[in-house]
Order: structure tokens, then C-alpha cells, then sequence
């Protein structure tokens, strides 16, 4: 997966969970026979609320477990699905691995890029929508596909491409 | 204990010895990266793979513990081959800079490519580039290309420092070493990275490029920055000192004792060498201050510093001791004491800040040979010293290496009474505010220049041995004070430290039966620290 690498006015909210977020570090952490094994859920969490995983959210969290933020920067980089930078308000991520790059995935890209004015890894003006190119995400029957937030797209085309594009607000 | 048998030989090892160390035990050195007897066990750089029997393919040595019964092989062809194909993944993104590398010449990667590797390199495609010279904190450079990733200085600031600075950030052939962003790398013990560093990853700032290191010599010795006395190795630059800018000591790397500082040394002490080369030391005698008048040679100053002791009542002499000189240099000069009657002896001056202990090696007494001192006996506290001088009942004071204005003591009062004393004599290796306003000052061989011993807090007595000439006309303490008391009609047969300390361990209980061979390299527990360790 390309990194978004957009620099866009970051969101000024205090780096802080709720009490019930506090409590649902807690309960995670108490699944693991080393509290450190729920840091991967946390991280998702804290990137759900705060936008991405800054390096303030990661300090936050490593407070969190009584970690080192090198500890936790090390997770954070490790994994390409934590967010280091802004991303915009939706993920659009095209497989372009084999099956999807024979069927045209190459193609769908440039179409993308055009359409939203941007490059792979960069982040519409508006902060609509951020742009990645990913590895195959194991739907080779119904490719070229591409994964938009938490939603598989199948079978595209670039028509198919627009209307998707035209519901992502 | 688990009897096993290594290329053949039968060897019996501890219970809970992995094979690295039991292979060490029979004869046999495993190579390996990231292992180290200090730190847990990574398993990260898979170079220390054996094979045993009745397992189906070579296994990694560091993390397999001996069992009874166990045949292992550390030279078969599999495993010859395994080690070369690590070698050559280990190489394979490395920048092969060891013309321009700091650490050639005591690099891992160098020594087992030549054991283990001589491969032909197969690689084609550009190799992955990383940052290089990255100053990581005061005293650690970073070089991550070089990095094999086998996270010993992670583990070092994790487990040893538990300060957790380092990291491995990134993933896959994009992995490097590095500080979460913006901070740095600044405990305590920082320098110790670059000790445990196998390659030329992390290098000394302070050392880089100064010299080679094969053209080093080294002396074995302790460290004098604080009472605990760490086992260090001077490395010293005989060979090549046009290259140092003057220069002589080129670094210090800590030495292992296990009862005293195992493989660490703090930075406080790593770097606290700086003072036997700086511009500030003495290395002439002198008098100044409308004293006695400036003599030239030792022979002259020690005549005139016997007549000057001589021509004064006993209880007109005060002599302030220190911490800082070792058993032989004390000892010396309790005789000399003794022999003129003085009474007014102390050692202890008080610091101007105390320091502070921490839970690895520093003691807040950063003075290397308080115990020697106390045990010894040359005294206690210099207050009353101080006092009497004000008051004008001192018409001699011989003060060794203190600087009384950075003591706790008041400056106007340290003032009034070296302004008071006639004549102020001055020991120590460099000039500072207590030697200008002395009349005499006597130049003292820095501890790397000479021979002795310290005693440390736990009564450990350790020897350091010499590694550099005196600089100049400096001579030992032991070695001055030796020739006033000859001067002064005493019979002095020490000609060397060593004869000093032979008279220390047959006048002072404490070191009854202790020579410089017993006390070895790794020091000697003092009689009462041995007979409280038993009660």
C-alpha cells in the first residue's frame, strides 16, 4: 500500500479516549496474558477517533500501556493500515496486483486519478477522499475490485467507478 | 547438571546454559549477532545455527539450553552452509564501507565473512539506502545501512537503562534502527550501544575517526569517576599520535567483572577521561605566589618542601587528603604524617552538589577510593583543617587534588584560610582555583599514567595499571611523598607502587595477605568487607 502523504490541517481535537473508551482499553488489554498484545486494537481505535495516528496519539497510547513511543512507532510503521498522516474522509484503495492489474486495474487508476485530480498516496483538497493503490485483498474473481472504507467494490469499470465516486461525500 | 557432547568432546555445564555459552565452555566459539549474555534472547540473526542429533534440520544455539544426553555439532557441512547463507542475507543491503567504517577492524561482519563467509556475492539489484551519520543522542552516531537489525541496543534500553529510546521502525528490507521522532538518545548509559553494536551501526562520536583501532594499545585498569570502580580498558594511541590532535587516550570500553559492573559503563565515566590530555594540566613543579621561588627540578622542590615541613611545629601542618588518590599514594602519606606528627589530617571535603545514585552502576560518592581512604586512615573530615587554617594555626597546608572553591564549603571561607596559610602546597594533575592561590604546585601523574589500587564501596580493592608516560616532569603521588620522607632522613625502600602496597597490606589489617598477583584482574575483597559478607 502507497502511504498517504498529504499534509493537510490536522484536526485540533484533544488526544483523549471517553471513559468508555477508557474502559474498552482496559477490557482488551485484560484479554491478552501481556497487556501489550491489545495494542493493535487500541491503535485502530485511537485512529478511528482521532483521524489518523499522529505521533501525539501515538505518545498517547503508549502512556496507554507504559510503553515507550518507540514501541509503539515501531507498530505504527510496521503495519500499513495505521494512518501517519491525514487521510480523507473516505479510503480508496485499488488492487493492483496480478489479477486485477490483467484485467485493467492499471487503467482504473489513471481513471481515478483524473477524476479526483490527484496522485496515488495524496489526498483530495476537500479532504473527500484519499487515494491508494494496494496488494491483492483476495477477491481475484470479481477483479478489477478495489476496496472503498470498509466496503469491497467488485467487477469495475470506470462507470461503475463514477457512481461510486459520486456517493462518497 | 546436563552432560553433553560438543564435536565430540564431553563437556558438563550449569543447568540453564544455552549451547552458545556451554560450545564457549567446551572450546568452541559459535559465532552469533544478536545474542548477548547480557540481554534476553532475540533469536533475530539466525547465525548461530547448530545441528544436534536427532533433530531434522540445524537449530539456533542461543536459544536451545543444554540437555543431558545432547550431541551437537557446531562445524558440519549443513551447517558451515547454513552460516554462509545468513552471512550473505545479512550482507546483502549492507553498504561494504569499511574503508570509511569506524568499526573496521573489530566488525563482525568482517571477521565472520572471513570465517564463516567467503562467498561470491550474488546480489544484482540496487541495494535499499538508508540514513547515515545520524547523531542519535550526545555520544551515539547511527549508520542504517550497517544496522543487521539484531536489536541488542534495543534490548540494551529496554532492559538495562528500561528507557526504551530505540526501536525497529518499518518493515521487510525497509527496517532500520532508529528514536521515536524528535527525541534522543541520552540516558546515563548511552555509550554502551556502541560496545554491544556488532557492526558499524552505532559508532563513538567521541572516538570516530580518530584513529584505527589496530593501532590501539590497551591497558587494563578502573574506572576512577565514582566509588563503585568499574573494570574498564584504557585504549591508548602509541602508534599513530600524529592522528589524535595530541591526544593520547583514545577511549575507554568498559571490561567484564561480574561482582562490580558486568559488561556496562556509565557515559559519566566512559567520556570522563577528557582531563589527562586538557590544555589545564600540570606538568612541571612550581612555586608561585611569593612563595618559595619557582624551582625547576623535583630534586630542588622536594629539598626545599622537607626544610619548609621541617621548619614547622607539627601542629602547624595541615594535610587535606583524597579520595581520588589510591591505597599506595594514602599510604605514603599516613607514613609521612606519622613520621612528622601532624595531626590535622582529612580526607573527606564535601562536594558542592552532591550527586546522586542510580539502580545500575553510579554512586553518589564520585570519588573512586573513599574506602581505601577510610581504611587507609588518613583521617576524616577537613573541615576542622579548614577551620585551624583560618584561624591562623596552620603555617603549612599540603592540599591533594581537591578544588576547595567547588566544594560545599563557603568560597570566603576557603579563601580566608589559603590566603592566611604561609605556605599552601598544592598536589594534583590539573590546575584549578584552589592551585592558583597555592605556592607550591606539585604535578601529579594522572591514573592512567601510573600504577595502584582503589578500593571500592563494596571494599573490592582493584588494581589500574598504567597505560601512558606521565606527562611532563608529573610524577605519582606515592612517588613524591616517598622522596619528602626520604629527604626528611625516613628510610623509603618503595620504588614502585606495588612496594607501597606490600607495606599497606602488612601494616593495615584490612589488606592483610593481599598482593598485587592476588588481587589479579578482578579485584580482592578487603578482610572486614569479606568478614561482614560472611556474618
Amino acid at each position: 500500500m502507497t502511504r498517504a502523504t498529504v499534509a493537510r490541517t490536522p484536526v485540533t481535537t484533544p488526544i483523549a479516549f471517553s471513559a468508555e473508551q477508557l474502559a474498552e482499553v482496559r477490557r482488551l488489554q485484560s484479554l491478552y496474558p501481556n497487556p501489550r498484545g491489545a495494542l493493535l486494537p487500541v491503535l485502530h481505535m485511537a485512529q478511528d477517533t482521532f483521524g489518523y495516528v499522529s505521533l501525539e496519539v501515538e505518545e498517547y497510547v503508549a502512556g496507554l500501556f507504559s510503553l515507550s513511543p518507540a514501541h509503539v512507532h515501531e507498530v505504527v510503521t510496521f503495519y500499513t493500515m495505521y494512518f501517519q498522516q491525514p487521510k480523507g474522509r473516505h479510503v480508496v484503495s485499488v488492487c493492483h496486483n496480478l489479477s486485477c492489474h490483467l484485467a485493467g486495474a492499471g487503467t482504473l487508476v489513471d481513471h481515478l486519478k483524473q477524476r479526483l485530480g490527484i496522485d496515488v498516496g495524496e489526498t483530495t483538497e476537500d479532504g473527500r477522499i484519499t487515494l491508494l493503490t494496494v496488494e491483492c485483498l483476495c477477491a481475484c474473481e470479481a477483479a478489477p475490485m478495489m476496496q472503498v472504507d470498509d466496503r469491497y467494490e467488485l467487477n469495475l469499470t470506470p462507470e461503475k467507478i463514477d457512481r461510486i465516486l459520486e456517493g462518497l461525500q | 547438571m546436563p552432560k553433553l557432547t560438543i564435536n565430540g568432546k564431553d563437556v558438563e555445564v550449569p543447568p540453564g546454559t544455552n549451547l552458545i555459552e556451554a560450545a564457549r565452555l567446551a572450546g568452541f566459539a559459535i559465532p552469533h549477532y544478536c545474542y548477548h549474555p547480557g540481554l534476553s534472547i532475540a533469536g533475530q540473526c539466525r547465525l548461530c545455527m547448530v545441528d544436534i542429533e536427532k533433530t531434522p534440520r540445524p537449530t539456533i544455539a542461543c536459544n536451545t539450553l543444554a540437555a543431558d544426553g545432547m550431541v551437537v555439532n557446531t562445524e558440519t557441512d549443513r551447517v558451515k552452509e547454513t552460516r554462509r547463507s545468513i552471512m550473505e542475507f545479512h550482507l546483502i543491503n549492507h553498504p561494504l564501507d569499511c574503508p570509511v567504517c569506524d568499526q573496521a577492524g573489530e566488525c563482525w561482519l568482517q571477521i565472520y565473512y572471513m570465517r564463516h563467509g567467503l562467498y561470491d556475492p550474488r546480489m544484482t539489484d540496487e541495494k535499499v539506502h538508508k540514513p547515515k551519520a545520524v547523531p542519535l543522542g550526545p555520544h551515539v552516531m547511527l549508520d542504517a545501512e550497517r544496522c543487521i537489525l539484531c536489536s541488542r541496543c534495543v534490548r540494551f534500553c529496554d532492559e538495562i537503562t528500561r528507557t526504551g529510546e530505540i526501536g525497529i521502525f518499518n518493515r521487510g528490507d525497509h527496517s532500520e534502527i532508529g528514536l521515536f521522532p524528535g527525541t534522543d538518545l541520552a540516558n546515563r548509559y548511552s555509550g554502551n550501544v556502541v560496545d554491544i553494536c556488532p557492526v558499524g551501526a552505532l559508532t563513538d562520536r567521541d572516538f570516530r575517526f580518530q584513529v584505527r583501532v589496530w593501532y590501539l594499545d590497551t591497558a587494563k585498569s578502573v574506572c576512577p569517576n565514582c566509588a563503585r570502580g568499574c573494570n574498564i580498558d584504557v585504549h591508548v594511541n602509541h602508534r599513530r599520535p600524529h592522528h589524535n590532535e595530541g591526544r593520547r587516550v583514545a577511549r575507554l570500553k568498559p571490561r567484564f567483572n561480574a561482582q562490580v559492573n558486568k559488561w556496562w559503563l556509565c557515559d559519566e565515566g566512559r567520556y570522563g577521561f577528557r582531563f589527562v590530555d586538557d590544555p589545564d594540566r600540570l606538568s612541571l613543579p612550581a612555586g608561585k605566589n611569593g612563595g618559595p621561588p619557582a624551582a625547576t627540578t623535583w630534586d630542588d622542590t622536594i629539598r626545599s618542601l622537607a626544610e619548609t615541613l621541617e621548619g614547622a611545629r607539627p601542629d602547624e601542618i595541615g594535610v587535606i587528603a583524597s579520595p581520588r588518590m589510591s591505597n599506595e599514594d594514602l599510604f605514603a602519606l599516613r607514613r609521612l604524617t606519622e613520621r612528622l606528627g601532624v595531626t590535622h589530617v582529612g580526607f573527606r571535603v564535601p562536594p558542592a552538589k552532591p550527586a546522586d545514585d542510580d539502580d545500575l552502576l553510579l554512586r553518589a560518592d564520585r570519588n573512586p577510593n573513599t574506602q581505601g581512604a577510610e581504611l587507609v586512615g588518613v583521617g576524616a573530615d577537613a573541615k576542622p583543617i579548614l577551620d585551624a587554617a583560618r584561624a591562623g594555626r596552620v603555617r603549612v597546608l599540603w592540599v591533594f587534588h581537591h578544588d576547595l572553591f567547588a566544594s560545599a564549603w563557603h568560597e570566603v571561607e576557603v579563601r580566608q584560610a589559603l590566603e592566611r596559610v604561609p605556605t599552601v602546597i598544592w598536589s594534583g594533575t590539573n590546575a584549578n582555583r584552589t592551585s592558583e592561590l597555592a605556592h607550591w604546585v606539585l604535578p601529579s601523574a594522572a591514573w592512567v599514567e601510573r600504577e595502584g589500587t582503589f578500593t571500592n564501596f563494596q571494599g573490592r580493592v582493584q588494581r589500574f595499571r598504567r597505560a601512558i608516560e606521565p606527562l611532563g616532569d608529573a610524577r605519582p603521588d606515592w612517588d613524591v611523598i616517598g622522596r619528602v620522607l626520604a629527604a626528611l632522613g625516613a628510610e623509603v625502600k618503595a620504588t614502585r607502587a606495588e612496594h607501597w602496597f606490600q607495606e599497606l597490606a602488612s601494616t593495615v589489617s584490612a589488606f592483610a595477605g593481599m598482593t598485587y598477583r592476588t588481587i589479579g584482574d578482578s579485584g580482592q575483597i578487603v578482610a572486614a568487607a569479606q568478614e561482614a559478607a560472611t556474618r
